[in-house]
């Protein structure tokens, strides 16, 4: 058995002159939940269709699960599980008729949708059409579409893009419970906050390039200002002071400001992926 | 070949094209309408041809062919206005203006000047009858053609003989129709898999792209080949040739098939489907037309591929035509399912990725 899920090594894909991703290179362990980020046109759903064997790649290659996504591509999609951004589901049929069509097309006999509609919250709603859902009850249609043959990969293309919270956060908790299963998931997001919150590394796409790739918490210590940020009383009202950490004169800062000043609040700063996205880029992923 | 998913597919498209209303109405509008059309129209031909002259003096030889009771009738009038009249209200088929001298034009053997009055909807071959009628009054007077250049003799009374029934003329015109008709439902069904893109969510399975076009062609042709053969049956076009005639039946499926390859790459939703779809049905209409209404069309239907099943299946049911007679036209229309479908799934293939 391979030790990493998915392996991609001088990954390239161009449109005629145009190189949508740029010989990249990257690995995700098994069991690992990894956030592609990126903003629109950066390369993440391109490099995403390679991976899932809609495209074939222009150069470097890719496995999954050991298996050459160009020369075994059938192989690597009966293991993964595939959420499209889009709902592109069968309105005119059920919820249910939808799962167990995948299922037939993964070979899967007598299969009962239910426990699946259930972990996803829709065991009430298998016999009705999907045209009749909301588009967060389609979402989780989608998210659990993509696990009916029990993947060992799990492809989510921003899975709770524009969805309510209460979906939202149905989708993000399904997904933590695939990890714990031990199935690996690959999740493109614009949604720092969301990739902070599941992944265990993430990597950013910038021009057809990964630009940083590591845990949310090391890329923080790398790029990120480590700063206490205090609220203050004036007289005149209320001001922010900011105290860098880490310095010779941190100490001293610290001490002045509870000596002298009225806190009333005092907050550690810390950088968000999207301030460390910009500070790599130059620019942000909306 | 993954079988299984193709099958899936198969029930899948089977299920939806059962729940769309408009194509469910179609499709029984349409079957409906056509059967009841071909049990309205006349299952027997009338032979009798009415046809109206003007003659100050009727030649004896025409007055012994109307006696004769060989389906010919004559309806005097009594004057050239009368005669256009009747032509005109569609009492006669053709109106014929004799000259008073044409005994003696007929003894010196000199041309006679006889008018022929038709209505613009005389089909060409009635025209023909008529001509040879004079010609071969002109023989019975004299012993000699008149100069005219037709010389078939007994052309006119062997295709009274011959008519065939409007309503089996009819019968291939619908069969072609029908089929065509289900090509809209095919290039809907795999136009909203592009549009609504499940087509990509289909891929991301084992199933392949072939997968996924064998059980669209297997769908076209079972919709298709279905509703025809149903037809067929209801008005019982199987009593001459089955083979053959299911034969092109299956052929003229995989041939409508194709054509919903095309206009499913062609077209961006269904409302573009659907306009790309009426010129195709009324192209397709032309051949079967074209036997509805003889002289009408000329040898240039024949790159039209529907001609080919048309045309089987008119020689099959009505003549009785075997395989040596339509093999010809069956290897054509193999040639061009192979062209279509293989054009449609080129054009296809690139909307699916």
């Amino acid at each position: 058995m391979p030790n990493h899920a998915i392996l991609a090594e001088e990954l390239t894909y161009s449109y005629g002159d145009f190189i949508a991703v740029d010989h990249i290179d990257f690995d995700v362990a098994e069991g690992e939940i990894l956030g592609f980020l990126g903003p629109n046109g950066a390369g993440k759903s391109t490099t995403w269709k390679m991976l899932t064997g809609q495209f074939k790649p222009k150069g470097g290659k890719a496995t999954i699960l050991g298996w050459d996504i160009a020369r075994d591509a059938q192989k690597v999609k009966a293991e993964i599980g595939v959420c499209f951004e889009y709902t592109n589901l069968y309105e005119q049929m059920t919820a249910g008729e939808n799962l167990k069509l995948f299922a037939d097309l993964f070979g899967i006999k007598k299969y009962d949708p239910a426990p699946l509609l259930k972990r996803v919250g829709m065991e009430d709603w298998e016999k009705h059409r999907v045209e009749e859902f909301s588009k967060g009850m389609k979402q989780r249609i989608m998210v659990a579409r993509s696990l009916v043959n029990r993947p060992k990969i799990l492809f989510l293309d921003e899975p709770t893009s524009g969805l309510d919270p209460v979906s939202a956060e149905a989708i993000r908790r399904l997904v933590l419970e695939e990890r714990d299963r031990g199935a690996t998931v690959f999740l493109t997001t614009h949604d720092m906050w969301e990739a902070d919150k599941l992944c265990d590394r993430v990597a950013f796409i910038d021009q057809g390039k990964i630009v940083a790739l590591d845990t949310p918490h090391d890329l923080k210590q790398t790029y990120g200002k480590r700063a206490l940020k205090a609220e203050i009383s004036t007289g005149d009202g209320l001001r922010y002071i900011e105290i860098p950490l880490d310095t010779d004169e941190t100490p001293e800062a610290m001490r002045t400001l509870f000596a002298n000043k009225k806190v009333v609040t005092v907050h550690s700063e810390e950088a968000t992926l999207e301030d460390i996205f910009i500070k790599l880029t130059g620019r942000s992923l909306e | 070949m993954n079988w299984q998913s193709i099958r899936a597919i198969i029930i899948k498209d089977l299920s939806l094209f059962s729940r769309n209303q408009f194509f469910a109405v179609i499709t029984l509008l349409g079957l409906g309408a056509y059967i009841a059309i071909y049990f309205v129209m006349p299952s027997t031909v009338d032979e009798s041809v009415d046809i109206g002259i003007y003659a100050p003096v009727v030649p004896s030889s025409l007055q012994q062919l109307q006696e004769s009771g060989q389906g010919l009738d004559l309806v005097s009038a009594e004057s050239e206005e009368e005669l256009r009249q009747g032509v005109a209200e569609n009492d006669y088929i053709a109106g014929v203006v004799l000259p008073a001298d044409i005994e003696e034009k007929f003894e010196s053997q000199e041309p006679a000047e006889i008018k022929l009055y038709f209505t613009s909807d005389t089909p060409e071959d009635t025209i023909e009858f008529i001509d040879f009628l004079i010609t071969e009054v002109a023989y019975l007077e004299t012993g000699q053609y008149l100069a005219v250049e037709w010389q078939q003799e007994i052309l006119g009374p062997d295709m009274v003989g011959t008519q065939i029934p409007p309503r089996d003329k009819l019968r291939s015109l619908f069969a072609v129709l029908i089929m065509v008709t289900e090509t809209f439902a095919l290039a809907s069904l795999i136009g909203e898999e592009i549009e609504k893109r499940t087509g990509q969510a289909l891929l991301v399975t084992p199933m392949t792209v072939r997968d996924l076009f064998t059980a669209k062609a297997i769908v076209g042709v079972m919709l298709a080949f279905s509703q025809a053969l149903l037809f067929v049956l209801v008005v019982g076009g199987l009593s001459e040739q089955p083979l053959i005639i299911l034969t092109a039946l299956i052929l003229g499926a995989v041939l409508v098939t194709g054509v919903g390859f095309l206009m499913a790459s062609l077209g961006k939703d269904f409302l573009t489907t659907m306009v790309w779809g009426v010129p195709v049905l009324i192209i397709f209409s032309i051949p079967a037309i074209g036997i509805m209404m003889p002289g009408a069309v000329s040898d240039w239907i024949k790159i039209i591929p529907s001609y080919y099943v048309t045309d089987t299946m008119y020689q099959a049911s009505i003549f009785g035509s075997g395989w040596g007679s339509v093999g010809d036209n069956l290897l054509i229309l193999v040639a061009f399912n192979v062209v279509f479908l293989s054009a449609g799934i080129l054009t296809l293939r690139r909307r699916f990725q």
